[in-house]
């Protein structure tokens, strides 16, 4: 079971932790050491691809329980860092409309 | 070798309810793709469009018996059988009947009917399914009603390999009737996935595009899903000649290759390794080759790998070469998608005009031939290729030919 972030509980302060579940994602599905996961990494140089990649996002939207729109989603050119800020917005949406 | 010839082409698709009014869309450049009618809207992350058949009653092309055992996807089958059977004057009697194939690709099967089957179980809870559900829902139901309908008795059956399904039927019909197993085949595809379940699961693998299917082009974010159906009657030269049949077009070679690979992931080598054996079995050199139906879904992965193939095998030539994807017309019809989009390459045979690719913003660095953009091209065309490349790295190749 995806642990849901409930989204009253989710502030400011909590943005490091989704940066920190999100590398933990992606590490998993990619097996790879989360210290080689730098924010400025695309899920292409991490090795992810094809429907790996597609397969994290997934992950990411159960876990947050959000949904990525395709746009955030830019696998080969999009860095990690700004996949945690797609995150951060989704979230904070759910929290005003929560 | 016995040389095999098509002497009846019928289809359905968002285009039209019948192969004249498709192909003439198709050379109108006329889409197909709009809001998808029978999903209610808000469950699908983009709003939803697929190509779907509209002005469609079932009642208008079958009686009440016939259509308690159909589901939509051997409805547009035998629509489309029937029509290409009448075109072409054969009457599958005596001997005939034993030595003519059904062969039809299809991608997903019955959905509709189990689509509404599960909404039942798992959605309302009710315990009591329909007693036709098994007879509607089986992959081989297609096969099956053009045989019995028309007292089809030879061999048939039904070839699945998702998008790439219809090219593999013509393969094997062909095979059938080289080898003497057979003198006559009634082969396409047919597809009716435009169902609720069947959105979201190719939604979740985000390919599908928001905005429209813009092949080979800038711009371009996925593909969009269609359905219909497209058969043929294919036999030897010789009993078209016998019978003084009309002839529409040669089927001259096929090609069947595996990417070996990804899953999902197409592969140039894999897709250049079908057109390569679809040319050599059909006794054509690329430079005999005048037109491309390429299967140009307007994924990104798909059109940059797929030119990169035609590159490959055509080489010089491959500049020379006009390539359009009819699928901002007709959808990705999955297992349909080869058998309508063979009527784009027999039509240009047929009537020197080539369907463009339509919703063609400009070019990308990666797609960089001559995809008959936005506008159909009068040329003449003596010889054609279709490409289908299948999820699971499956690729199948049909090679035609103006008529002898």
């Amino acid at each position: 079971m995806p642990r849901h972030l409930a989204a009253k509980e989710f502030r400011k302060a909590d943005m490091s932790n989704v940066q920190q579940e999100t590398f933990d994602i992606i590490a998993k599905q990619a097996k790879i050491d989360i210290e080689t996961i730098k924010p400025e990494s695309t899920l292409k140089d991490l090795g992810i691809a094809s429907l790996d990649a597609i397969e994290v996002i997934f992950d990411i939207e159960e876990h947050f329980n959000i949904n990525l729109p395709n746009e955030d989603t830019d696998f080969d050119n999009g860095t990690v860092s700004q996949l945690v800020d797609a995150i951060e917005r989704q979230l904070a949406q759910k929290s005003t409309e929560g | 070798m016995r040389r095999i010839v098509i002497t009846g082409m019928g289809a359905i698709c968002a285009l039209g309810h019948d192969a004249p009014s498709v192909w003439k869309a198709m050379t109108e450049g006329r889409s197909g793709i709009g809001p998808i009618h029978h999903i209610q809207p808000g469950q699908l992350r983009n709003g939803g469009i697929a190509a779907e058949v509209v002005d469609y009653d079932p009642a208008n092309f079958f009686d009440e018996a016939r259509r308690a055992l159909l589901d939509t996807f051997s409805e547009y089958a035998l629509i489309a059988a029937n029509e290409a059977i009448r075109q072409s004057g054969i009457r599958f009697e005596g001997e005939l009947g034993q030595r003519t194939a059904v062969v039809i690709g299809t991608g997903v099967g019955g959905e509709t009917t189990r689509d509404d089957l599960y909404e039942r179980l798992y959605g309302e809870h009710q315990g009591r399914f329909h007693p036709l559900g098994i007879v509607r829902m089986m992959m081989n139901a297609p096969a099956s009603q053009v045989s019995m309908v028309h007292g089809i008795t030879g061999p048939s059956f039904v070839v699945a390999s998702a998008c790439a399904s219809s090219n593999h039927a013509f393969a094997q019909a062909a095979m059938m009737i080289r080898t003497g197993l057979v003198d006559a085949a009634v082969v396409g595809g047919t597809e009716a996935c435009i169902t609720l379940g069947t959105l979201r699961a190719w939604e979740a693998m985000r390919v599908l595009a928001p905005d429209t299917c813009r092949p080979f082009s800038q711009g371009r974010r996925g593909l969009v899903l269609g359905e219909g159906a497209a058969m043929y009657v294919i036999e030897t030269l010789e009993s078209a000649r016998q019978r003084g049949a009309e002839i529409i077009c040669e089927l001259v070679g096929t090609g069947m290759s595996s990417d070996a690979g990804d899953i999902a992931a197409p592969s140039d080598i894999g897709a250049a390794a079908a057109m390569n054996m679809a040319l050599r079995d059909g006794g054509l050199s690329p430079g005999d080759v005048d037109y491309v139906n390429a299967h140009g879904t307007g994924t990104v992965a798909n059109d940059s790998t797929e030119t990169k193939a035609i590159h490959r095998v055509f080489g010089a030539h491959a500049r020379e070469l006009a390539i359009s994807s009819t699928k901002p017309m007709h959808g990705h019809a999955l297992g349909a998608g080869g058998a309508l989009e063979l009527i784009a390459a027999i039509g240009a045979i047929h009537d020197g005009i080539v369907p463009p690719t339509l919703n063609y913003l400009g070019p990308d660095p990666a797609c960089d031939l001559d995809y008959v953009p936005n506008e159909a091209r009068e040329m003449k065309v003596n010889a054609a290729i279709s490409n289908s490349f299948a999820f699971g790295g499956l690729n199948a190749v049909v090679a035609v030919r103006r008529a002898p």
